[in-house]
């Protein structure tokens, strides 16, 4: 078990490592910061800023620079904020943690009841009705789920504010607008998962032995079934940060997302490195969490 | 036992959010404005970003103030006059505090100069000052710019040149002063600053023109225009700006809410490439203006708020000549032209743009060249890195880019004369696209004297050779419209400013 832990944690080094050479790289060939910085300068004044900024430097020296200061915590200065980008990307790191985290909570509220109650009761009404909203969560685009919640609850019905961070209330609509995008999975494979397990010879000899119900379902399938189900949580949650750049977009929410949204437009280099970086980190690090979690889980693999 | 818990976890969630929302737009004192963004500091100095203008001239003062009428007012100066051809003396106003409590003084004018004209300190606002050569201060209540050459420009670029308080940004340092500590002469002082979500200000009652109508100012940034929109229609928000035509209607209609447009300082054209074929020959050119229905597409597709134009050249800049004339819809005239250039059979042409929000007006203009036989594709870029790249790395084997140009809110021919026709280092259209040779002398003959009459009739003559010349189609200028709360007093300015002073509460 230790060398699996092992070979996981070297896995996630070099996922990191690669991840800092590709946004090195791709920020590199799209465009000339300066160029944006000076729009009215004299050209020997942006070739100065040039030179001072180290753009004309050969790339790899540029590179074992951008790792050296890397792992000294140091992404440089923002170009648009003229501050370190480290501190500015942190301070919007809760935001949208806690956005995802109250997203994926909330996904998972709905999936596995409803995803367990549509297993049991196969080609009921329910399971239908659980089918379609899959369906139509699916197929419905983030921004445009946002701008219909923001259309029904705060302008019409007037329930709920329409964007901002400063009161409680205006996290309903992000975090189900975020939701929305990752619960119809998640009660998939509750539902599928379920299915496989429910029929299975324990869950009959559990049965027989007259266990409750309740007991069978929670205890006896559902640590079986939650499986496929961390598995997939995992990633999603990669799915949501992602998502969460598109919502808090729309809900004019502060979060990472925004900033590396309004840094790409502004070939901002350190906000943008440093941003995807974190971001990468943290979906490394939760999946890391899900393997261990998965090793816990399953004393197949705990075993071996 | 533990279900419960969660039960009662659940409902006091619940509760929380169905407390009635505090909201943004509150008591009447407060007005709520909507920014797509915020600038990356509050220091006037340190940015040249139209979002950060908008909140810095209701913090601060600048020596010359525009009125509605663009007309200069005094603000801090409260005299001026040229003393020769380089040397301008301003008289600054006596007894005006800062938020701090301290005096505003002429040491702090020429400390706000010299600070932008400090290369170390790398200001984006450089550029706008930089024929400044000198500022001395005379006597506590009189200062003496002197420039390098004669600076007609020099008032316009005063109206946005915010004066700060000396002592205190030496003591707290740039860092702080951009961020927590800003202070400045204006009408609202500054509260907080939470980043990407809001900038609260509040009225300065020793402010020199006296209290301003509403004590709370907050801007809001909100970067999706629909969402901008559904908060103005629930009252989140009370101003939002660059109301787009199809919106339009929608606004006006709504109970809440009204709106105030008026033609602002951008002219939209579509920039020809004159290095190569077609349109390096004058008649294709000329003929791609005779093509364009100007009226019809104000008309139709931008909800009227535009008026064409017959060059770049602006109606509300100094140095318009009304005698110059735009080119008239005439279809048959511009066949005629594209046959004498020898394209009897039409030419296939490649036109881009990155003006999203004028996305159907740029497929007219196509469509429109394409019926005279100047079959034009029109490609759609994505404002942002690869559109930059495409339009500074030179626009290889590009025709022709749909433009805009804002004359950085200056009202004068040269704003826009210099950056796009004249081939200094650093012109962008004019060093690649638009080369209409000859015009170097005029545009520099025009910069560098106080004689505005000569400016004039120089600036008539150019407006002349280049609508001849055609270096572009020239098109129209665009208006600015905001949407505003009912319970806001309020109108659109020319130079975009939002100069909330004026803003009242409607009873």
């Amino acid at each position: 078990m230790l060398t699996l832990v092992a070979r996981r944690v070297i896995r996630l080094g070099v996922v990191l490592a690669g991840v800092s050479l590709v946004t090195f790289a791709i920020l590199h060939v799209s465009g000339d910061p300066v160029a944006l910085m000076m729009p009215e300068a004299p050209e020997a004044d942006r070739a100065s800023l040039r030179q001072s900024m180290g753009f004309n430097d050969p790339l790899a020296v540029q590179f074992a620079r951008f790792v050296t200061n890397l792992a000294r915590g140091d992404f440089g200065q923002s170009f648009f904020h003229r501050e370190p980008a480290l501190p500015l990307v942190l301070e919007r790191m809760p935001v949208t943690l806690l956005l995802t985290v109250l997203a994926m909570g909330l996904s998972l509220t709905v999936a596995i009841p409803i995803g367990i109650l549509s297993a049991i009761r196969r080609n009921s009404l329910l399971d239908h009705a659980a089918t379609f909203v899959v369906f139509l969560g699916t197929s419905m685009p983030v921004f445009w789920t946002g701008i219909m919640l923001i259309l029904l609850f705060a302008v019409r019905l007037r329930l709920l504010p329409v964007s901002g961070w400063e009161t409680t209330a205006a996290l309903v609509l992000p975090a189900v607008t975020l939701a929305s995008a990752s619960m119809p999975l998640l009660l998939r494979i509750v539902r599928s998962s379920m299915l496989e397990v429910i029929n299975l010879d324990y869950v009959r000899t559990a049965r027989a032995k007259g266990v409750s119900e309740w007991l069978v379902i929670c205890h006896h399938a559902l640590v079986n079934a939650a499986l496929p189900l961390v598995t997939v949580a995992g990633l999603q949650f990669g799915l949501l940060l992602g998502g969460a750049v598109i919502t808090e977009t729309v809900f004019a929410v502060p979060g990472v997302g925004r900033l590396i949204v309004g840094a790409i437009r502004q070939l901002d280099f350190p906000i943008v490195q440093a941003g995807v970086f974190l971001l990468a980190l943290i979906v490394v690090l939760v999946n890391f969490a899900v393997d261990m979690l998965y090793i816990y889980l399953n004393p197949q693999i705990r075993v071996r | 036992m533990k279900r419960w818990a969660l039960v009662a976890a659940v409902l006091s969630a619940l509760g929380v959010a169905a407390l009635p929302r505090p909201g943004h737009a509150q008591g009447k004192d407060t007005l709520v404005v909507a920014l797509v963004a915020h600038a990356p500091t509050l220091d006037p100095h340190m940015h040249f970003e139209r979002v950060g203008i908008l909140v810095n001239v209701n913090m601060f003062d600048s020596l010359l103030h525009r009125n509605t009428k663009l007309e200069f007012e005094p603000s801090l100066a409260t005299s001026w006059k040229a003393v020769s051809d380089t040397q301008w003396e301003f008289k600054i106003r006596k007894g005006v505090r800062f938020h701090n409590g301290d005096v505003m003084t002429a040491e702090d004018v020429k400390y706000s100069f010299d600070r932008v004209l400090d290369p170390k300190k790398k200001s984006p606002q450089y550029g706008n000052i930089r024929a400044i050569k000198d500022v001395r201060v005379v006597d506590p209540e009189t200062v003496v710019i002197t420039t390098d050459k004669p600076f007609p420009l020099l008032l316009e670029r005063l109206t946005f040149f915010c004066i700060v308080p000396k002592k205190h940004v030496e003591s707290v340092g740039d860092q702080a002063f951009g961020t927590t500590a800003a202070v400045g002469t204006g009408p609202w002082k500054f509260v907080e600053w939470k980043r990407d979500q809001l900038i609260r200000l509040e009225a300065f009652d020793q402010h020199w023109r006296g209290k301003p109508p509403f004590r709370q100012l907050i801007f809001r940034a909100i970067p999706e225009v629909a969402t901008q929109v559904a908060e103005i229609k629930t009252g989140g928000v009370d101003i939002i700006r660059n109301v787009s035509a199809d919106l339009v209607p929608e606004l006006k209609t709504n109970p809440q809410t009204y709106v105030s447009s008026t033609p602002i300082l951008r002219v939209h054209s579509v920039e020809l490439d004159m290095r190569v074929a077609p349109f390096d020959k004058k008649a294709v050119r000329q003929a791609a203006n005779y093509a364009i229905d100007k009226q019809t597409v104000v008309q139709k597709l931008m909800a009227s708020l535009g008026r064409p134009v017959a060059t770049t050249v602006q109606p509300q800049a100094f140095g318009y000549d009304p005698e110059v004339k735009a080119y008239p819809y005439d279809p048959k005239k511009a066949k005629e032209l594209l046959t004498q250039a020898g394209y009897a059979s039409g030419v296939d042409v490649t036109l881009h743009s990155a003006a999203v929000e004028f996305r159907p007006v740029f497929e007219a203009i196509c469509q429109m060249l394409t019926e005279v036989g100047i079959r034009a594709t029109p490609k759609m870029w994505d404002p942002g890195p690869a559109w930059n790249k495409f339009f500074q790395g030179e626009g290889k084997a590009a025709n022709g880019i749909y433009f805009t140009w804002g004359n950085y809110s200056v009202f004068d021919a040269d704003a826009v004369l210099h950056p796009l026709y004249h081939t200094e280092t650093g012109g962008w259209i004019g060093k690649w696209y638009t080369r209409v040779d000859g015009l170097d002398r005029p545009i520099d003959e025009a910069r560098s004297t106080l004689d505005q009459g000569k400016r004039k009739r120089i600036y008539s003559q150019i407006q002349q050779t280049i609508r001849e010349e055609a270096p572009s189609i020239f098109l129209w200028t665009q208006y600015d419209t905001l949407a505003l709360s009912k319970r806001v007093e309020y109108a659109a300015r020319p130079d975009e400013w939002l100069w909330l002073f004026d803003a009242k509460p409607k009873r």
